[in-house]
């Protein structure tokens, strides 16, 4: 019997409609014509008043400066909350696995009020620490899914073996957590900056004057700046994110 | 083995520090945070006033009325100055987001053009707000094609060019021609009167090409269509591009729609001192006219006018003659009576 031709089809009919508008976007960013109606021939022109632009550094620093930040906390904190859950498999800890599981399926636009609500109320003023706040709860869970994902495959007998060859807790981690759980914690890590660098409606929500980040400030240009800007500014924004993506890819591959 | 993750999150941590240190040494003088639509203000307008103020000027942009009601009324304070659409105003001040105008801080304010003032603003007695920059809906066309062009709505009857025109797909645009041609209000609540331009507009219906708001600039600019119902700022983009000097644009003498934004201070402001200078700031008559020049709209800046560029004045799209000003009116929130406009519309879509 012929192999059927159709999950080819399918398959190149999908990547399409993943990537048929990015490459559109692409293209156009290096046209020459202000408002890409016709090809006016290429050019680095939109690129140039990119660069020229200082609210858009600004932006790129705040969004910068907020994803190291929430990338740090939620490894931080994620880890560890994983390791509890991993480890003591109490009724606590099932209520602990239901509580940071929640935030993946609650919808954004209600984390994000919430937030916003809850720091007004208490009389916070919104910053870029509210901003740096709201995305660790986010990212929060999906560190600790992939921590947890990680620590599946993980053999504590080689701690108690550590133990009784005499190491210390600070040797453990060093020598034995570290390595082994290295590539997991690199993998949440890149997972919760991409996350962090690509919220809008959350960071929307939750910032105050003076906040903008780069993917507020695109969707704040798109009624009046040249669409041309936008889409310069947007193959970057992509470009990093796609760079990111791989590197968590070599990371999270293991080691030979 | 020295992990490369922990050298990682050495520096991270120090990154950190670093901006926070950075971000607290923070500005030592008074800072103005500006939230406007992007690219709305002349090149180095806001240099200047921060050297002149002393001060330091943030910008942050928003892309929608919307979005700017709901980040207010979220409870997000700091913003000093805002630029809402007209229309916007009432319902902002109802939820107490818009502080009252102290004119006597910005004596600019008796700069704005009386005639705009009185005809077309809609916070006319500026309580809440002071219009900013306005524009209207008219015709472009392409002078080589059109024989014997009038300023009219009447245009869309002409079957010589049938099959080479558009109207705009927004239902409230379009009805409100008509009504217009009817010497009536574009906010006319009066079912009979609707009626009445919905039917025009059927009539029109038989000689366009189609309904368009996206379409119809490529096509006016590439003669696909000679002429189409089409906002000003759209055909200024094209004549900015293309530099075509066949298309024209008209407003007509029936009375046509304005939009315009206005600037406001909300009641969560944080320098209302800075925020009633940079007003008062942007309704100086030399900075009004640049800002007009800027951003092809007119600031309704009455001193201003004699600061304009000459091709700017004898530009139609921008420079709207008393006239003509007159007879502008702006598309107003009708409430519940915005029932008739949509059963007129989908008579109006379904005619063959």
């Amino acid at each position: 019997m012929k192999p059927s031709r159709l999950p080819l089809v399918t398959s190149m009919l999908v990547l399409g409609f993943f990537y048929l508008p990015i490459a559109m976007l692409v293209a156009q960013s290096f046209n020459a014509a202000k408002f890409g109606g016709q090809w006016n021939g290429f050019s680095f022109r939109w690129y140039q008043e990119l660069w020229a632009r200082d609210d858009i550094h600004q932006a790129a620093w705040n969004t910068l400066l907020i994803a190291t930040a929430s990338t740090l906390a939620s490894v931080i904190l994620g880890s560890l909350a994983a390791w509890c859950i991993h480890r003591y498999k109490s009724r606590t800890q099932r209520i602990h696995y239901g509580l940071i599981y929640a935030p993946l399926v609650v919808p954004d636009i209600l984390m994000g009020l919430s937030l916003l609500f809850f720091f007004v109320n208490i009389g916070v003023s919104l910053n870029l620490t509210t901003i740096i706040l709201a995305h660790t709860t986010f990212c929060l869970s999906y560190v600790t899914l992939v921590m947890l994902g990680r620590l599946q495959d993980f053999d504590e007998s080689m701690i108690e073996a550590a133990q009784d060859l005499g190491a210390s807790w600070p040797t453990i981690i060093r020598r034995i957590l570290l390595p082994l759980l290295g590539p997991g914690l690199a993998a949440g890590a890149l997972l919760a900056f991409t996350l962090s660098i690509d919220d809008f409606v959350i960071t929307f929500l939750v910032s105050g004057p003076g906040n903008t980040t780069l993917p507020v400030k695109i969707f704040s240009m798109m009624r009046r700046s040249s669409p041309q800007v936008i889409n310069a500014l947007s193959v970057i924004f992509m470009s990093v994110t796609f760079i990111i993506v791989l590197l968590s890819q070599r990371l999270s591959r293991p080691q030979s | 083995m020295k992990s490369p993750l922990s050298r990682l999150l050495v520096v991270a941590g120090l990154f950190i520090v670093g901006a926070l240190y950075f971000a607290s040494r923070g500005p030592q003088k008074p800072v103005l945070h500006v939230y406007i639509w992007s690219d709305y203000l002349a090149e180095g307008l806001v240099e200047e006033f921060a050297a002149a103020n002393d001060c330091q000027v943030i910008v942050d942009n928003y892309d929608s009325n919307e979005v700017l009601h709901a980040k207010l009324k979220g409870g997000a304070t700091g913003y000093d100055v805002v630029f809402p659409s007209s229309y916007m105003i009432r319902m902002m001040a109802e939820d107490g987001l818009l502080r009252k105008i102290n004119h006597a801080n910005i004596p600019n304010s008796k700069n704005i053009d009386p005639i705009f003032l009185g005809n077309v603003s809609i916070d006319r007695k500026m309580v809440y707000s002071i219009p900013y920059m306005t524009g209207a809906t008219g015709i472009a066309y392409q002078k080589e094609e059109v024989k014997d062009f009038e300023p009219s709505w009447r245009m869309f009857e002409r079957t010589d060019l049938a099959g080479r025109m558009t109207l705009l797909d927004d239902h409230r645009e379009v009805l409100g021609a008509a009504l217009k041609v009817l010497g009536h209000s574009l906010n006319s609540t009066d079912e009979r009167a609707i009626e009445a331009a919905a039917d025009l507009v059927i009539k029109w219906k038989q000689n366009i090409a189609q309904f368009a708001s996206e379409a119809n600039k490529a096509g006016v600019a590439s003669k696909e269509f000679y002429l189409v119902q089409a906002w000003g700022g759209d055909i200024q983009q094209i004549i900015d591009e293309n530099g075509d000097e066949n298309l024209a644009f008209a407003l007509p003498v029936e009375g046509f729609p304005m939009w315009e934004d206005t600037v406001a201070i909300p009641t969560g402001a944080d320098n209302v001192d800075l925020a009633e200078k940079f007003i008062n700031f942007l309704h100086d008559p030399i900075i009004a006219a640049r800002n007009t020049e800027f951003n092809s709209y007119l600031c309704p800046n009455w001193l201003s006018y004699n600061n304009l560029d000459e091709a700017v004045l004898q530009n139609p799209i921008v420079m709207i003659p008393p006239a003509l000003l007159k007879k502008g009116e702006q598309i107003e929130d009708v409430g519940p009576h915005l029932a008739k406009y949509t059963a007129a519309w989908d008579r109006v879509k379904s005619a063959q």
